[in-house]
Formats: structure tokens, C-alpha cells, sequence
């Protein structure tokens, strides 16, 4: 009789730790992902309430520096203004501690069609655990967009809504449209993701400087764009890097830049 | 295990199924608020980032992420 309780109570156990397991897949597979999009959609939804408010509030950092020297010049000359005031310091990461953003909350949104023409994210300041369940991370201490300097920014690429999922896909030429309530700012892929160690902290500097030196993206000074996931898909041994430089700017109340007119829809 | 728990619930067959239900759902809950929240971080596929560049101003490191 003990046998067979002994037996019974092995069973049970071993079907509810199967039980468990498969919750913690269906957790990982649906639930995170409906999660992080409601997420993600509150947070785009909260930005654009507080835009259409008026100015945002972290404007003052970066007002001045975003229009020191356009990239493009072919559009958002009408920003003026600022530009007098900002100067071209030359220091690549002059302005890049930027402490207009209080950690873990949302400041722009990062279109990317390559990933689909409805594909967009927030962009939340910090890149904890709790931050990147929400949206993509904004490494604390990289520059602002549009700014002089690495906008560097981390995603899942799977789990919580798989927003890098297609990462691999990223090619040259590639259109990344950030929105920080006052610009447009469309910066283009300029290699294939590069793949690298965990460790390899200079792909974030304002001028990348990879371990791989083959693979340094940009020799001068710039307004650039760095977005790092993890690689393999489910693991995490290694990770891919996929470097930008600003092409455009364009006021947000000129309407959406063509790189989203154009794919988008 | 279950049957222990089956017997010493109270009512007929219908309270008893009832009851299980709400059990269940409950247990169910539990996973996913907090049991499930606090084993993911273990798991190798929330390390996107690359270590090191945001501690100069303090910012926490998802849990020992390689």
C-alpha cells in the first residue's frame, strides 16, 4: 500500500512539474507578448498625448544641440533658431550624458519598415530588464536622436513581443525613423548586423569601435545609430549590432517622412 | 496528491469541481504574476544588450546577464 502511494505521489508530481513547464512556454510565447504590446501601445499612446500637450519636457537638453549641423540639409532647415546656439563642438560625444530622460520612461518611437509597415516601438530611457519588457532600451549615457554622438538602443529579439525578431533582415539602405515629438529623424542602415561578443562595449561609443576592427561602421564624427539584440535567436553567446548615420530630419509637424510614406501602407 | 486534496474538499461533486476550478485558476495566476516574472530573467534569450555601457551613470544590469 505504501508502494503504491509512493508510486501515485511520484506521478502526480512529475505531471504537474510537465504542467508547469508547459504554462512557462505558453507564458513565454503568448503571454509576454501581449504584455509588452499593451505595454507598448500605452506608452506610444502616452507620448502622443504629452506631444500634443506642447513642447516635451525633456526639449531643453537637446534643443539647442539637435540643430547645430544638419546631416542632410535638404529638409528641417526650417527649424533654425537653435542653431546659432549650438554650435559644431566637434567633440563627438559632447552632448551624449544627456539627463533629460528619467529611467525607464519613454521618450520616442522607432519606426523601422524594414520590419514591417506597422512595426513601432517606444523607446524608453535605460535598458533594465524592466525597461526592455516594455519597449526598446535607450543605453543611459549614448546620445539623444539627432544628436552628435551614438543613439544606441537594445531590443528583445525574442520574448516580450519579439520586436527585433527580423534583425537579421536589416540590410544597407535600410530607413530607422525615430520620433521625439518635435523631428523626424530617418537614419540609414549602412552594413548588415554585425555579429559579436557581449563584451564588445565599443559598438556604443560615439564613434563605434568594435572588437572586429574590419567591421567599424563610421572613421569620423557623426550623428549615428547603434541597435543591439541578443544572437542566436534564443540565446544569448553572442550579439548583433546594426549601425545607422542620420539622413534626414524633418519637423514632426511636416507629417511623416517619406521613408514611412513610402513603405509604410 | 490530488486525491487528498479532492477528499477533503467539502460539498457534493459540483461545489467540488467548483472549487478546483477556482484552485487551479488561482495556482495559474500565482505562475504568471510572480513566479513566471521572477524565473525569465534567468533564461539566456533577455540579454540584448552589450555589458557595461550604461553603468557609468548607475543603471541596473538585468540580473547577472552575461
Amino acid at each position: 500500500m505504501a508502494l503504491r502511494a509512493l508510486v501515485r505521489t511520484l506521478s502526480e508530481t512529475c505531471i504537474t512539474i510537465g504542467l508547469v513547464i508547459v504554462l512557462f512556454v505558453v507564458y513565454l510565447l503568448y503571454w509576454t507578448g501581449l504584455r509588452a504590446a499593451h505595454a507598448s501601445d500605452d506608452e506610444i499612446a502616452r507620448l502622443h498625448k504629452q506631444w500634443a500637450q506642447g513642447p516635451t519636457g525633456s526639449a531643453p537638453a537637446h534643443e539647442g544641440t539637435a540643430g547645430g549641423t544638419r546631416d542632410s540639409g535638404h529638409d528641417g532647415g526650417t527649424t533654425g533658431g537653435a542653431d546659432e546656439l549650438a554650435g559644431d563642438g566637434g567633440a563627438g560625444d559632447a552632448d551624449s550624458t544627456a539627463p533629460g530622460h528619467r529611467a525607464g520612461e519613454s521618450f520616442a518611437v522607432m519606426y523601422i519598415p524594414r520590419f514591417g509597415g506597422d512595426w513601432s516601438k517606444p523607446v524608453l530611457e535605460n535598458t533594465a530588464t524592466a525597461t526592455l519588457r516594455r519597449g526598446l532600451g535607450h543605453y543611459t549615457g549614448t546620445a539623444d536622436p539627432g544628436d552628435k554622438g551614438n543613439f544606441a538602443v537594445a531590443g528583445h529579439r525574442r520574448t516580450y513581443g519579439d520586436p527585433f525578431k527580423d534583425f537579421p533582415r536589416l540590410r544597407p539602405g535600410d530607413p530607422v525613423v525615430v520620433n521625439d515629438g518635435d523631428t523626424w529623424y530617418t537614419y540609414t542602415i549602412t552594413a548588415r548586423p554585425y555579429r559579436t561578443l557581449p563584451g564588445d562595449t565599443g559598438v556604443l561609443k560615439a564613434v563605434p569601435e568594435p572588437v572586429d576592427e574590419a567591421a567599424t561602421p563610421f572613421r569620423r564624427s557623426g550623428r549615428y545609430l547603434t541597435l543591439t539584440t541578443c544572437d542566436p535567436e534564443w540565446g544569448s553567446s553572442h550579439r548583433l549590432i546594426a549601425w545607422g548615420r542620420l539622413d534626414a530630419t524633418r519637423p514632426t509637424a511636416e507629417g511623416k517622412p517619406d521613408a514611412l510614406t513610402r513603405e509604410g501602407r | 496528491m490530488y486525491g487528498w486534496i479532492w477528499r477533503h474538499l467539502p460539498g457534493n461533486v459540483y461545489v467540488r469541481i467548483l472549487i478546483s476550478t477556482v484552485l487551479v485558476v488561482g495556482v495559474v495566476f500565482l505562475l504568471f504574476q510572480y513566479v513566471f516574472p521572477w524565473a525569465e530573467p534567468m533564461l539566456p534569450f533577455n540579454d540584448v544588450t552589450v555589458d557595461g555601457a550604461a553603468e557609468p551613470l548607475g543603471t541596473p544590469r538585468a540580473g547577472g546577464a552575461a
